[in-house]
């Protein structure tokens, strides 16, 4: 087969990981396919692949914008020009450029919000696409622990530009959730590639504390383990304390969020993938698209919202295949946090009436939502989350009246809360109960525990010797700072020779 | 009493504002907002440096320092957005002023604000492309992602037509040139920042916590320093070839918000300000607004088609005397101008009459 030659052209591999090499070829057999493969195992190329042997675009749908941008970044800088993004961060007069220019591209990406619009699957429809990839295919079904409304589009979406060959994509995913994904995309046949989400290089531990105490046991754990290491906060503010601690301590450690510049971000994700940095203290915003392989561990200070989300980040360990740490820390009450901010995610009752009562005092149109988006925010207190999930709810049933709509979104919400709060006391669940914590994960993907680690978990066994520090971190590698020898060094081939000159 | 350095910034810039405008001015100046009012108070109040400083802060961050300072006893507030020094104020932002020179030296907030950001935009991946390439490096991820960014860097390297090491020492050594020619600067806030082949360059916040500097007082040097390289490039085109092509194609003069562009247009063509006001469907005040906003951008814009030559000097003449910023105590003592009048004149001759 030819397969390899290709991979090793467009790629550089002389051998496909794990499941790829099945997924490609049911791809180019023309088998529209589903593939769920654990998160750092080379998912992009089973799309990218394909798309270079494939004639004609391939489409990629890809829910989140900070991921899409991470991976046409990537793509640039392996070399691919013909790659282009259509989401929101562009203005009119770019959006208009590319749209002139889109047949002239390979692989474009284009968020669930975009494909809605006419003007989009219109010029879609003039495109040859090969491959229609749907990325993080978990979105489109309610059961996910990420429902995106606007993916439940794409199978309709599908449908008008013909029904193309398609591959959807997750990297968690229950049976249930599958069978969703292939329901609502209208796939006629479908193959199934599941691979187990076992990632037996990574220990799993938990850690009670008391509340008190997390602080002190976060420090004294980065003190103790090898990084590079990434500690996952569901606050801003006290990612932002805790990596001002860390430094005190004499750790390279920085926050990073969503509050952040858009330079910073793109300075603190290459310093740690570039190893300038050993901890990053981190909101969920952070991890997507990161291609480091020699991550150590990754901390939960705070329960995370369901265990796919869980999975997914500490997924980001051990990439290298060298045994990596996980560590989750629990104090008691913990999940009453997890359970606030779900419920802060979704408006609240008396908001929803709120909002119908003053659509009707002011006889405002669907249409007209966004216009008067000031107006109904304010009057209504609706956080920017909320507002996006009211918004893009109501937008999607303007056709019918709004008693109608009204009752069905707070059906919606009240089912939407229900299975944010199961799925959290599900998180509970697997740190409470006494048993093999691979096991109970691997349960909850319908797969059976095969892999035993020596290292597995805190109720098997799992010494944290073994993740001693080894390596001490190297701090202020930069000083004394020469800003002429650091210009020559960036700039200059012989770096050698300007030093000796002094 | 030793004061901080953001202490010193919001002291200083309440002096200059004496009492007459409110907290809020300030933030809209660090902002950089792009109305009359503002520019007009840049200019009448010599602040024009700090212009767009701080475009981060918000209204919470600077009512709590004001706060802090009134409550170390520096300030006394006047009414309600109102503050004032008082004499330990005083004594303190003296005190600075004589280790720290405040403004910093080449800071041209108002005339380079449009062009900072691009400036270091292109500078740092430029920087980053040439250092790559030299060391012959593929696949590294953009520092900056602007689409119009990345692409200047493509088609400016494309357009040198020199080999990579050559267009690299060309850059090494102009940076070096331009860097070392004034000794008040300090290049390592800026070198700190940029990302080579092998090293990520720091954030603003890494660089000052490792130079040991407060976020304010290092953000104030970055823009000095860059600043004093737009100013010498620009001045210096001949001895910059490859550093002026950063500035070249940008705009050189600042430019005019976008309405007040339009009356612009329609004043060279020879209407009056009522009948820009009738054409343009808006208020003739807020046409007099856009010939003020006109007065302060182009220097060589003619006022006497305005003013009458005879009340420009009688309205300098009482600014001068009573230093009075208020335009209403202008027009006690001169009382056959319009505020139109005055604001146009002092806007003329705002910064460099006064202080």
């Amino acid at each position: 087969m030819e397969l390899e030659k290709a991979l090793y052209k467009y790629f550089g591999f002389t051998t496909f990981r794990k499941g790829q090499k099945e997924i490609v070829n049911s791809v180019l057999r023309g088998k529209n396919t589903l593939a769920m493969l654990p998160t750092g195992t080379g998912k992009s190329l089973c799309y990218q692949l394909p798309g270079y042997v494939l004639n004609g675009q391939v489409v990629i749908i890809s829910p989140l914008l900070s991921l899409m941008q991470d991976q046409v970044e990537q793509m640039k800088a392996m070399g691919e020009k013909r790659v282009v993004a259509i989401n929101s961060f562009l203005t009119p007069v770019e959006k208009r450029q590319i749209l002139q220019r889109l047949p002239s591209y390979k692989f474009i990406f284009v968020s669930p919000e975009m494909l809605g619009t006419d003007l989009i699957v219109n010029k879609m429809k003039q495109l040859t696409i090969s491959l229609l990839v749907i990325d993080e295919a978990h979105c489109i079904s309610q059961w996910g622990y990420d429902f995106r409304p606007d993916y439940l589009k794409i199978g309709d979406i599908r449908k008008s530009l013909g029904s193309p060959l398609t591959i959807a994509l997750t990297a968690t995913a229950t049976k249930e959730v599958r069978q969703d994904i292939i329901r609502y995309l209208q796939l006629e046949t479908c193959e199934e590639f599941v691979f187990t989400v076992d990632r037996p290089e990574i220990a799993m531990g938990i850690e009670k504390v008391g509340y008190q105490e997390k602080e002190e046991r976060a420090l004294e754990l980065v003190k103790q383990i090898q990084g590079p290491g990434i500690i996952y906060f569901s606050s801003k503010k006290l990612a932002e304390k805790m990596a001002v601690r860390l430094r005190d301590q004499g750790e390279r450690a920085m926050a990073y969020h969503g509050g952040l510049d858009q330079e910073a971000r793109i300075l603190i994700q290459q310093q740690f993938i570039h190893d300038q940095l050993d901890v990053v203290c981190a909101t969920s915003a952070f991890g997507m698209g990161i291609n480091k392989d020699n991550v150590r561990f990754i901390i939960h200070f705070h329960m995370p919202l369901q265990l796919e989300s869980y999975l997914q980040e500490i997924g980001r360990a051990g990439r290298d295949g060298l045994e990596s740490l996980a560590i989750l820390l629990y104090a008691p009450g913990d999940e009453q946090l997890s359970l606030q901010l779900a419920e802060g995610e979704l408006p609240e009752k008396e908001q929803i009436n709120r909002l119908f009562t003053v659509i009707q005092k002011n006889q405002l149109k669907i249409e007209e939502l966004y216009t008067h988006e000031e107006l109904l925010i304010t009057s209504c207190g609706f956080s920017e989350t909320q507002w996006r999930f009211v918004a893009s709810f109501i937008t999607s049933h303007g056709n019918e009246n709004s008693l109608n709509v009204k009752e069905r979104l707070t059906n919606y919400v009240s089912n939407r809360l229900q299975i944010k709060k199961d799925k959290i006391f599900k998180v509970l669940d697997y740190i409470q109960q006494n048993e093999c914590k691979r096991s109970f994960i691997l349960r909850y993907f319908g797969e059976r525990s095969t892999s035993k680690p020596k290292n597995c978990c805190s109720y098997c066994g799992l010494n944290l010797g073994t993740f001693r520090k080894v390596f001490p971190t190297n701090d202020r590698g930069l000083l004394p700072f020469n800003w002429k020898d650091e210009l020559a060094s960036m700039l200059l081939k012989r770096v050698g020779e300007t030093n000796e000159t002094k | 009493m030793t004061i901080s350095y953001s202490d010193a910034v919001l002291l200083h810039c309440l002096n200059q504002i004496n009492n007459e405008r409110s907290i809020y001015s300030l933030y809209h100046l660090f902002q950089g907002k792009k109305s009359s009012q503002t520019i007009q108070d840049a200019h009448l109040f010599n602040l024009t440096a700090f212009f767009r400083a701080f475009p981060l802060l918000t209204r919470m961050e600077l009512e709590k320092a004001i706060e802090e300072l009134q409550h170390s006893g520096l300030l006394e507030r006047t009414s309600n957005e109102h503050y004032r020094l008082n004499k330990f104020g005083e004594s303190a932002l003296r005190e600075f002023h004589t280790r720290n020179e405040l403004p910093p030296k080449f800071l041209e907030g108002w005339n380079y604000h449009h062009l900072t950001t691009v400036f270091w935009e292109r500078l740092s991946i430029l920087v980053q492309v040439c250092s790559n390439l030299v060391h012959q490096k593929k696949g590294f991820i953009p520092v900056q992602n602007k689409q119009e960014t990345l692409e200047w860097v493509k088609s400016y390297i494309k357009a040198q037509n020199i080999n990579r090491y050559d267009l690299a020492e060309q850059l090494y050594n102009e940076l070096i040139f331009c860097l070392e020619s004034e000794q008040t600067i300090q290049p390592s806030v800026l070198i700190l920042r940029m990302t080579g082949n092998n090293r990520i360059g720091l954030t603003s916040k890494q660089a000052a916590d490792m130079l040991n500097m407060e976020n304010t007082h290092y953000q104030l040097e970055f823009l000095n320093v860059i600043h004093f390289m737009i100013g010498t490039i620009s001045a210096n085109q001949d001895q910059y070839k490859q550093l002026s092509g950063l500035v070249r194609d940008a705009q050189k003069t600042v430019p005019f918000t976008l309405s007040t562009e339009k009356t612009y247009r329609l004043i060279e063509k020879g209407f009056t300000p009522i009948e820009i006001a009738n054409i343009r469907k808006l208020k003739t005040s807020t046409i007099e607004d856009h010939i003020v906003e006109i007065a302060l951008h182009l220097e060589s814009f003619d006022l006497n088609k305005y003013v009458n030559e005879n009340k420009q000097e009688r309205i300098m003449k009482v600014a001068n005397e009573t230093s009075a910023k208020k335009l209403k105590q202008i027009r006690d003592y001169v009382n056959d101008a319009s505020y139109f009048e005055i604001r146009l004149v002092l806007a003329r001759n705002g910064g460099r009459q006064w202080n």
